[in-house]
């Protein structure tokens, strides 16, 4: 309580005389020294290496000075939106897409078209810039790509003697299939398949895969409710059938890390992933993992698989040293340094140059993460989550909990889920 | 009448020598410290709470007067109520089982155990230890689908926090087991009470069920009253084993939401910092509330002895 309450005060003191710094990114480099604070969630392996980048950087550039501040994901938000209440946001921030909106819509950030004397994107493709676009400006750089997968444990599959259906062409029956043979082979230990719905990710492929999507242009809620009804039926099934593990478990799984989860620990044969999370699974798992194409897809009119920004690099508004920051910027999205530092961790790099030259570099996951990638068949991105919808996954994880424990029908959190979460995006 | 002043009550009525100008003085040059900062620190940000509670406020961009909206949309708001009701069932669930337990192991630490200190002290640690973050990763533990409850119990493939049901059980049990505070006041005031009550009771042929009900709770129940009061606060304000047993989500399905952590949501999750400050206020009308009808009952169960 006490802690809340000191927020808001100091919320309050300094949010009166905001507003100051911003519209200098085309400036000259102060040939003062200059000290940036740069902030980023992630998790140890991306610590290290991120702090050999911004070594790197300042042995280049000696004036300059960055410091780091690194969180783990869960606590990250809060902080950043005290921070930046407090008029005391780092310089550089690294987004995502469920925030992009609430952020620049309110003015947290610094329109990057303003800052292109230092921070060039010409080896950007028109797509991939685009999704860092805000109400026409672009408000945020992609750092790097990531799909929408399955991630299917092939070791274990081989050792309860499954075959893998093509999955050029399987259904959700299909994966259901299967997954209901390995929990049958696997004698209770072992379930089929790891339950989803408690991402925007899935809930996303599987609007888009029955013509819907979650948001429309205008930033409104646009999926129907039988869609979504069909969405939780679907999972409550997988629990029922035992195809996945009992409801309590699922959740369990699903509120930890990623090494704790089904596929992770080898307790569940097939499981909805991005595929940039492959290495970090495979090493976790120990066993052979594999990426599959997204059942479903070749029933669909169109792929409803997309191109997510895996995270983006985004700028201050109120940042006393804008150009600085841009440099910095510039040098994280597009030098070969930082790119041959930084690998994959970050996703697959967005700007093609880098990725080219990174590709011989990789160990065998992260070069089947990225020839996914490559290979996959995806569809336009869909809009970025609207402003106030930043707690989508919060809602959904609460309404897929409610049909798993039956405390709801799924047409029940199918009109619940609507109307939360479009009164989340109309109070924004 | 404050609670401190029945305890300082109890002990001048049983000769001690608590009191007198001198006293105060030093008591008034200690407390300094704590006052300046509550002056600097607390006071002010509650202070602008009340003014933020008014306003429509996003965190990012300065806030907007929007006069009583704030306080009418709690009216409509589903997750609110069903916040408070859990809350509420904690409280009163919780508390009156942390009481028993704490009066109960003091009732047995007063018989004179060898190793007193140790016991006390042992005792005394959950409850140092209990609104802590490690504690609640440990609870997570424990009441997990592999955990140390479940392997005890030879269950398989059932989690107690990840399932509806039994969370908020699990945070009971995690509150009562913190009985170390008020065990130890209990103890205080047991050892106020003149053995001399007893003795005289046991030559009129008083049993122990006698002399307990007789003598020790009504000697007692100015410290039981202190103790409900500061606990039943305490309860209500209880946010980190909620925060990190759900992972801050106030789940599985919203079954340990307590009021604070949907506070908390709606300030730092949703940038909905006006209505989280008025939550904060109501919050304290509430327990305010609370409080006054604790000290209102408590002219019909409670006795001092002068």
């Amino acid at each position: 309580m006490r802690r809340i309450a000191l927020a808001v005060v100091a919320a309050l003191t300094l949010s009166a005389c905001g507003g100051g710094g911003g519209g200098g990114a085309g400036q000259e480099l102060s040939k003062d020294p200059v000290t940036l604070r740069f902030t980023w969630w992630g998790a140890d392996e991306r610590h290290k290496r991120t702090q050999q980048v911004i070594d790197a950087f300042q042995k280049k550039h000696p004036t300059i000075t960055v410091k780091g501040e690194f969180k783990d994901w869960n606590g990250y938000w809060e902080s950043l939106a005290t921070t930046v209440a407090a008029n005391d946001a780092p310089d550089v921030i690294q987004m995502d897409e469920l925030y992009l909106s609430s952020y620049a819509e309110r003015g947290a950030l610094l329109d990057l078209g303003t800052a292109t004397q230092h921070l060039k994107t010409a080896d950007f493709d028109r797509t991939a810039l685009d999704t860092g676009v805000v109400k026409g400006k672009q408000y945020a750089l992609p750092v790097g790509l990531a799909t929408y997968a399955i991630v299917a444990n092939t070791d274990l599959l081989d050792q309860l003697k499954i075959k893998l259906p093509d999955d050029g062409t399987w259904s959700w029956d299909d994966f259901k299939r299967v997954g209901d043979e390995v929990s049958k082979a696997g004698g209770g230990k072992i379930t089929g398949v790891q339950s989803f719905g408690f991402d925007a990710g899935s809930l996303n492929v599987w609007a888009r895969q029955h013509g819907a999507s979650v948001f429309d242009d205008a930033g409104k809620v646009a999926v129907p409710e039988d869609v979504l009804a069909g969405y939780w039926t679907y999972l409550r099934d997988l629990a029922q059938a035992g195809t996945a593990p009992a409801a309590s478990v699922t959740i369990e799984r699903a509120g930890g890390a990623l090494d704790q989860s089904g596929t992770a620990t080898n307790a569940s044969a097939l499981g909805t992933w991005w595929n940039t999370q492959l290495p970090s699974l495979a090493t976790a798992s120990g066993q052979k993992l594999k990426l599959l194409r997204l059942p479903g897809e070749s029933q669909a009119s169109s792929p409803a698989a997309y191109f997510k920004p895996s995270m983006y690099w985004s700028i201050s508004s109120r940042s006393e040293h804008p150009a600085e920051a841009a440099l910095f910027v510039d040098f994280l999205a597009n030098s070969q340094e930082a790119g041959d530092i930084m690998l994959t961790d970050r996703g697959v790099p967005a700007n093609p140059t880098v990725r080219a030259a990174i590709t011989p570099k990789l160990g065998e996951n992260d070069k089947a993460a990225a020839e996914y990638l490559d290979t996959v068949k995806v569809g336009t991105a869909p809009r970025v989550t609207p402003n106030g919808a930043s707690s989508i996954e919060a809602i959904i994880k609460r309404h897929t909990e409610e049909v798993l424990f039956d405390r709801q029908t799924p047409q029940q959190a199918a009109k619940s889920f609507i109307t939360e979460l479009q009164a989340e995006i109309d109070g924004a | 009448m404050s609670a401190l002043g029945e305890l300082q009550r109890m002990r001048r009525g049983s000769g001690g020598t608590l009191g007198g100008k001198k006293d105060n003085k030093a008591a008034a040059a200690f407390l300094a410290p704590w006052f300046a900062g509550l002056l600097l620190v607390t006071a002010g940000p509650i202070a602008a709470s009340f003014i933020l509670g008014f306003t429509d406020y996003n965190l990012i961009q300065p806030p907007v007067f929007n006069g009583l909206d704030n306080w009418t949309r709690m009216l409509g708001d589903t997750r609110l109520h069903h916040a408070l009701g859990v809350t509420l069932v904690y409280v009163v669930v919780s508390v009156p089982l942390q009481l028993a337990a704490a009066l109960g192991l003091a009732l047995v630490l007063d018989r004179g155990l060898r190793g007193l200190a140790f016991y006390r002290s042992a005792f005394y640690l959950p409850s140092l230890l209990g609104s802590s973050v490690a504690i609640a990763v440990l609870w997570r533990q424990i009441f997990g689908a592999d955990g140390l409850v479940n392997q005890v119990l030879g269950i398989e493939g059932q989690g107690w926090i990840s399932n509806p049901d039994t969370a908020l059980g699990t945070l009971i049990v995690l509150n009562v087991w913190t009985f170390g505070a008020p065990m130890v006041i209990f103890l205080a005031g047991l050892r106020q009470i003149p053995a001399m009550y007893y003795e005289a009771a046991a030559t009129d042929g008083a049993g122990r069920w006698t002399q307990f009900r007789r003598i020790t709770i009504p000697l007692l129940s100015p410290i039981v009253f202190f103790n409900l009061v500061l606990q039943v606060i305490h309860a209500f304000q209880s946010f980190t084993q909620a925060f990190v047993v759900s992972g801050g989500s106030g789940g599985p399905s919203d079954s340990t939401l307590f009021y604070t952590l949907y506070l908390y949501q709606r300030g730092f999750g949703n940038f909905d910092m006006g209505y989280a400050s008025a939550l904060a206020w109501l919050l304290l009308v509430i327990i305010a509330g609370f409080t006054a009808v604790n000290f209102w009952a408590a002219r019909f169960w409670v006795t001092y002895d002068d």
